[in-house]
């Protein structure tokens, strides 16, 4: 900035004296009006398209002139060309020049129309010589003149950088200050007095040295600094978009981020696992949980239900990809790549091609759960499981047997199918006197008005609805069977069965009347599965029970029943997702009366005697021997009693057995899981003429930036490549020391959150639209030294925290201010407050109530209302899970704190690489009365009481201590303690949480 | 609102109460005080008025935002040679790709449209008192969307994105232009009573624009918004004297620390937000409305007094300045339905919802005409997207979605009142004549508020982001 007008100045100076030389001339103007003017010509006249032959790209380019004949004559305006045309308002043809602006040029053309580099009209854009794009360079430290001040070489930069402005650094800041200034910066918490007390004491000049390297190597580091990566990397533990159902295992990136900080792992390894962690031979848990990067933004969950060719899935999932490249563009590369989707990046050197080489790297990458194990200990886990599972069922089976043979003695007479032929179903309702499965453990909970009443489950068409228990393992073929009693078959939608999973994204449901009234239909997701069938509607009497059965065979056919026989013809499916479904173990259940979850028509008005569920698909003689048969109609109490006591031993031994296979079973059962990427091989990849699915133009294979010239960025893979190969030759491209991005952008993030603003004040755009590095020596010195110390982060983090540019204080200095306003030269260092999280951590802190436990599945301040959509509602709880740090709340998009948010907490789908800083009349409504302050400052007094004792003088010296990390002044202990007298402690304590003081970090 | 509930507590807060004590503390603290300046630079502040680009033809706006999708066929767009070619296959239209890819016949509105008024705009009999004021209204008949899924719909309409993240309209406005009241919010959301849309705050969200422009949703019953007041036990008298020790100590560190302007905002802020304490309760305090204002806006009748009272607080907070607040008109898209979404039957479906909403923003749009507000307010109502001329599957009576060609409407002034831009074909499935994108719309609305659509930027990672994108053309023919 400034350095811009010192050069003018000089190219002025250096006219004048030319000026001067002449005997007389008018006054000279001043080269920048000249230089407004004559480059707005120059964007016409240039060297490419000279408009009229004209070049306006030098004074001798300009006298030669074009077809009207030369711009202009030295010394004498009235004879020039260029002053006629402008006077004529015929230049420019965007509108005339001001008269002031005529008078310029033409005072410049009387003086003798010097040229000046300065003309030359400003660059749009950014060529492959952009700065960012060039390997940094190593330079010296330079010599600045007061060398006492210089610490390390960063403070060498920067004072260099100060003198040639006449300014300096600012004296020390006093050591309290330095050490809550430190203390928040690596762990985001205040000092505590302890902390402070032996700080003050040390007088060895190693005392600050000792406090940072104890400050890093604290894992409340890795929490603090995880959060900023967080930040940018957009990290979101729901969905967004509609339904913003919650990742359950997302936070596993979160601690995976915490850990491998706490742990100082090399960036090149940091980079290479969120991009291919999975993918690395072996894959380890660290790896596959890292991965979580990628698919961290928000995700369309109804969109990615449409049908699979339709153009509107195409456009979601290319709009997936788009969010995915974008943020591994900003995220490493400080490269807007997104930018380049639908034509070439209009302001950096990024062609279209480039953005869809990254894109076809990471064409294969599906966000979803996946076990933290690798395939080996994978198959293992499995195959245990796949044991229990099977123990489980030949229980089941000799339970059934033994409870039908019971059924059978209770007077239930055989009917007239032998009973020997009546199959087996894995789970039945009977509804007797309740909502449990009395075979399996699918035990359903009813929702709405339901009851159970006469042996039914009664369902009102209002809201009434059964819930099981999740599925125990996982179903293929199966077969839904049901007497169900219909009093109004005007009804349109209802489901008698329907089996789904989480949220109905996949259903198969026996339903009644939904496309045509009065008629039964095997329905699915968006009609998936589903035909219209060929039969009359239902006629039989109202009250009257209606046996019905949809049969899904191995074979993908599909089979209705009624009353025994079939029910309109067999079919194939055709839909859009016409395989037999797979519903997973633990990932669906049964509802009775509801088609699917937030389904808006889909409840039933009826009666359900009974409903069984196989796990095979039944053939026509046994669905017809099922419904000869019968429901059951013996109460367990009867069943019980008419078997001998041997059958009932054995019977509650197999119910033992079973419970206790179970209970094995359900602690084996969930294999750790991560939300992150699961792969699928892509086929090949194709540009996309203006970023429009319908217009696919060559194929492209995976690559990196052409504008990166250090490294080859053809991966040399073709077309076909495996999906995993494309994230590794990436991954390898970014990590890479030859990629003069990477370790800048890097540096820089730390850079910014120390000072609170990089060296380069963009941080995830390195390119012409982001801002110019204000020390790019310091920069590239920082990037290659960033390099030597293996991309660990630590060593940087001291070697700043050590500076004396660091330390400095940060008063204020007018002087000082009046030449650099926005303090971008460091004279001092800037105060400011603290982020949300740190807002909130150091209430609880100062309050004794915070709880250090790390790590594990984030808390969920508030309640959850499931209507389609899920709907959260915040809650405020003293509970201990509630007192931990805010870096394990989970971050759920339409559930923000108002307290977080007032505090500008970022949106977890954006990607946020700083954070904006505003002071709000809601901020302070939030301060003033949220009960989670109010709650705090009550603990804290309570602590102030127990530490400091009932003198009010020294309860507010440990109070000043515990909130500011300084001790009060005598004014200020005196009107303290008069306050606390009058309004009691705990007032003092809520003044300290919402003081300025306490929000601000200088 | 609950009137009684949120009167009594009003009065708790005013009469011996918090919102009282607070504004004692503040009008003392102000006389001897007054707000300090800071290093001769002035103290900034988040929502502070803003000068358009020109000068604006309006100053704030309401919108209707009528969610899951409101059928143009059944409402303002009339179309007989749909009556003509009810039950018949529809033809010629390329290749059709519906959200449940179930294509039925075409189905003729089953609702009488009639002429309204001088203009003779169509208006169906579902909406019989919006019909009344068609003259009043400038139709956009050729609207499109870019999804034909709902959020990805509404995050359109609301942001000009179909994508979670983006700075919605209302953000956009308090960034641009700020608030002319600093004791309110400046863009504040209204809900349905029925229940938030899905997604919740996702849709006001304020996205990569500071945080503080996002919507401020107030609750439908209870404290408008959270934290407005401290909890009951908090005694008046020593908040008074804990506010008072607050203020002077941010004042010695603001002093202790001269050149920070954050710090004097801090104090402002402590200022307003006891200023809000009394003015959030004011406005939602309808004691003084009188018994013509509640039955014009359907108080006075249960189907409608719900969202009939949040279009009167709509009035009431743009007649205190607040620059943009937005109504949803419909829910969550489960069981029953509360939203537009007509998918199994129209009749059922749209009757049920126009009974809610037609006679309070009817009435609403009298009431701003009448007190003069329409002479700088802009009303906007808006849907996601429209419906299919078809049924949705065979013998059906809902339509499915419907992004190729919608109805939207706005009144106020710089719009031609009782005036229709833009059509869509005979059957109203493709937008024909003056088609709009919602990026025009968004252009549009900028343009009356005297700003500029390519000039409201806000740079975030390497892109200078507009409301418009790279889109955008203000709709000229509807100026008056």
């Amino acid at each position: 900035m400034n350095r811009g007008r010192v050069l003018l100045g000089a190219a002025a100076m250096m006219a004048a004296n030319w000026a001067g030389a002449q005997t007389v001339g008018p006054a000279l103007p001043s080269m920048a009006k000249v230089a407004a003017v004559i480059s707005r010509c120059v964007s016409c006249h240039g060297d490419k398209t000279p408009s009229g032959g004209l070049r306006l790209t030098g004074r001798a380019a300009a006298l030669k002139g074009g077809v009207s004949g030369a711009a202009f004559v030295a010394g004498m305006p009235d004879q020039s060309l260029l002053i006629r045309r402008v006077t004529a308002g015929q230049m420019p043809p965007g509108g005339p020049l001001k008269s002031s602006e005529i008078e310029t040029l033409r005072q410049w053309i009387a003086s003798g129309a010097e040229w000046s580099a300065s003309f030359a009209p400003k660059p749009n854009r950014a060529g492959l010589d952009w700065w960012s794009l060039q390997k940094p360079v190593r330079v010296p430290p330079p010599k600045p003149k007061h060398g006492l001040l210089v610490r390390n070489p960063i403070d060498a930069f920067v004072l260099a950088e100060l003198e040639q402005h006449h300014l300096s650094l600012s004296p020390p800041a006093d050591r309290a200050t330095l050490l809550r200034r430190v203390s928040y910066d690596l762990t985001g918490m205040p000092p505590t007095p302890n902390e402070l007390d032996v700080f003050l004491r040390d007088k060895s000049p190693s005392a600050y040295e000792k406090t940072v390297d104890r400050l890093l190597a604290s894992p409340r580091y890795g929490e603090h600094w995880g959060r900023h990566w967080l930040d940018v990397v957009r990290f979101a533990e729901s969905e967004g978009f509609e339904r913003d159902s919650i990742r359950d295992h997302a936070w596993r990136y979160r601690d995976y981020v915490i850990c491998s900080l706490n742990a100082d792992k090399p960036y090149a390894q940091f980079v290479r696992e969120q991009i291919a962690g999975d993918a690395f031979v072996p894959a380890s848990q660290d790896g596959i949980a890292a991965t979580g990067f990628l698919v961290a933004g928000p995700w369309d969950q109804v969109g990615n239900l449409v049908a699979s060719g339709s153009i509107l899935r195409k456009q979601v999932r290319e709009e997936e990809l788009e969010e995915m490249t974008g943020t591994v563009g900003q995220t490493f590369l400080g490269m807007t790549v997104n930018c380049a989707r639908c034509h070439d990046h209009k302001f950096d050197p990024i062609p279209q091609r480039d953005y869809y080489r990254l894109k076809a790297a990471l064409e294969g990458v599906k966000a979803g759960d996946r076990p933290l194990l690798n395939a080996t200990d994978n198959l293992a886990h499995e195959k245990l499981i796949s044991q229990l599972r099977s123990d489980i069922n030949g229980r089941e089976v000799e339970i059934e047997k033994i409870q039908q043979t019971g059924a059978e003695r209770a007077g239930a007479e055989p009917q007239s199918g032998a009973p020997s032929t009546v199959p087996l179903p894995i789970a039945k309702w009977t509804f007797e006197t309740d909502a449990n499965d009395s075979i399996g453990g699918l035990h359903g909970k009813l929702f709405g008005a339901a009851t159970i009443a006469h042996g039914r489950l009664q369902l009102d068409g209002r809201g009434a609805y059964l819930q099981t228990d999740p599925l125990p393992r996982a179903l293929h073929e199966k077969t839904l069977e049901a007497w169900v009693c219909l009093p109004d078959r005007a009804q349109r939608g209802g489901a008698v069965i329907s089996i789904e999973t989480p949220q109905g994204a996949m259903f198969d449901a026996i339903v009644f009347g939904e496309r045509e009234t009065g008629k039964w239909i095997a329905g699915s997701e968006f009609f998936h599965r589903s035909r219209d069938l060929e039969e009359p509607v239902e006629k039989s009497p109202p009250q009257s029970l209606v046996h019905i059965a949809a049969v899904y065979a191995r074979d993908n056919t599909i089979r209705f029943y009624r009353n025994g026989v079939p029910y309109g013809k067999a079919y194939l499916p055709t839909g859009d997702t016409p395989e037999l479904a797979t519903f997973p173990a633990g990932g669906a259940h049964l509802l009775f009366g509801l088609r699917h979850t937030g389904s808006g028509n889909g409840l039933l008005t009826g009666e359900i005697e009974e409903a069984r569920l196989y796990d095979r698909a039944l053939g026509a003689e046994e669905v017809s021997a099922s419904y000869r048969a019968g429901f059951s109609h013996i109460s367990p109490e009867k069943l019980l009693a008419a078997l001998t006591a041997e059958e009932r031993g054995r019977l509650e031994m197999l119910r033992k057995e079973r419970d206790a296979l179970h209970d094995r079973l359900a602690h084996e059962e969930p294999a750790p899981l991560s939300y992150a990427v699961n792969s699928f091989q892509p086929g090949p990849s194709f540009l996309l003429v203006r970023g429009d699915v319908q217009q696919q133009g060559e194929t492209v294979t995976a690559g990196g930036l052409t504008c990166i010239r250090s490294e080859p960025s053809d991966f040399a893979l073709p077309a076909n490549a495996p999906e995993a190969q494309r994230r590794l030759r990436l991954a390898d491209w970014i990590a890479s020391p030859e990629n003069p991005l990477t370790a800048r952008v890097m540096v820089n993030r730390i850079w910014h959150y120390h000072f609170g603003r990089g060296l380069v004040a963009t941080p995830n755009d390195f390119g012409f639209n982001g801002e110019r590095p204000t020390h790019p020596a310091l920069l590239d010195w920082l990037a290659t030294e960033f390099q030597r110390q293996s991309g660990r982060w630590k060593p940087l983090h001291r070697l700043i925290l050590l500076s004396n540019t660091y330390c400095q204080s940060s008063r204020f200095d007018a002087q000082a201010a009046a030449i650099d306003a926005d303090d971008r030269l460091l004279w001092r260092f800037a105060p400011r407050r603290l982020e949300a999280e740190a807002v909130r951590d150091a209430m609880l802190s100062v309050s004794g109530q915070l709880n250090p436990l790390m790590g594990g599945p984030s808390f969920r301040p508030f309640t959850v209302v499931h209507n389609n959509s899920f709907f959260y509602t915040p809650t405020d709880s003293p509970d201990p899970e509630f007192n931990r740090r805010t870096v394990y709340r989970i971050n759920v998009n339409s559930a923000k704190s108002p307290l977080l948010e007032a505090l500008d907490c970022p949106d977890p789908s954006t990607r946020t690489p700083r954070r904006t800083v505003t002071t709000t009349p809601l901020q302070a409504l939030e301060l003033m009365n949220s009960s989670f302050v109010l709650r705090q400052a009550r603990c804290f007094a309570e602590r102030v009481r127990a530490e400091a004792g009932a003198s009010p003088a020294a309860q507010c010296v440990r109070a000043y201590r515990l909130a500011f990390g300084r001790l009060p002044t005598a004014a200020e202990t005196e009107r303290a303690s008069a306050f606390v007298r009058q309004s009691g402690l705990p007032d003092l304590c809520w003044a300290l949480l919402n003081s300025s003081e306490f929000l601000y970090v200088r | 609102m609950n009137d009684e509930l949120t009167r009594r507590h009003f009065l708790r807060q005013t009469g011996s109460g918090l919102g009282a004590v607070a504004l004692a503390w503040l009008l003392n603290e102000e006389s001897a005080a007054g707000t300090p300046p800071v290093a001769g630079r002035p103290v900034p502040s988040e929502y502070a008025p803003k000068p358009p680009h020109f000068a604006p033809k309006v100053k704030r706006v309401i919108q209707i935002f009528c969610m899951g999708g409101v059928s143009h066929l059944d409402t303002f767009d009339y179309k007989p040679e749909l009556i003509r070619g009810d039950g018949k296959e529809l033809a010629g239209k390329g290749n059709i790709e519906t959200f449940f890819g179930q294509p039925g016949r075409l189905m003729k509105s089953p609702f009488a449209f009639k002429q309204r008024g001088k203009s003779g705009l169509w208006v169906s009999d579902l909406l019989p008192h919006l019909a009344e004021q068609a003259d009043e209204m400038t139709f956009l008949y050729g609207m499109t969307s870019k999804s034909s899924n709902h959020t990805p719909a509404a995050f359109f309409m609301n942001t000009g994105f179909t994508q979670n993240g983006y700075p919605c309209l209302g953000s956009w406005l308090s960034y641009g232009l700020g608030t002319e009241n600093q004791d309110l919010p400046a863009f504040v959301v209204l809900p349905d009573p029925r229940g938030v849309p899905a997604g919740g705050a996702i849709n006001w969200q304020s996205g990569f624009l500071p945080a503080s422009h996002q919507g401020t949703a107030f609750r439908p019953s209870g404290d408008p918004i959270p934290d407005l007041f401290p909890p009951q036990e908090v005694q008046s008298a020593k908040r008074q004297a804990g506010m008072k020790f607050l203020d002077r100590s941010n004042r010695d560190f603001m002093n202790a620390n001269p050149g920070d302007s954050a710090l004097a905002a801090r104090i402002r802020a402590y200022e307003l937000a006891a200023r809000m304490q009394s003015s959030i309760p004011s406005v939602v305090d309808f004691s003084k409305e009188s018994e013509a204002t509640r039955h014009l806006y359907g108080m006075d009748n249960p189907e409608t007094a719900g969202f009939g009272k949040n279009c009167l607080l709509a009035r009431r907070l743009v007649e205190r300045g607040v620059r943009f607040v937005q109504l949803y008109h419909g829910g969550a898209f489960g069981a029953p339905r509360i939203n537009w979404d007509a998918h199994e039957d129209i009749v059922e479906n749209h009757t049920h919802q126009a009974a809610s909403m037609d006679q309070p923003v009817a009435g609403l749009l009298r009431d701003l005409k009448q007190r003069g507000l329409l002479d700088d307010t802009l009303l906007l109502w808006t849907t996601e997207f429209g419906r299919t001329p078809m049924t949705q599957g065979l013998g059906a009576k809902g339509r499915d979605h419907h992004p190729h060609a919608f109805t939207c409407w706005m009144a106020g002034a710089g719009l031609k009142p009782g005036f229709g831009h833009g059509s869509s074909d005979e059957v109203g499935y493709y937008a024909t004549e003056g088609r709009s994108e919602v990026f025009d719309l968004h252009a549009t609305v900028l343009h009356l508020l005297g700003l500029d659509h390519k000039r409201l930027t806000f740079y975030h990672n390497g892109i200078q982001r507009r409301l418009t994108d790279v889109h955008g053309e203000v709709i000229q023919p509807i100026l008056a």
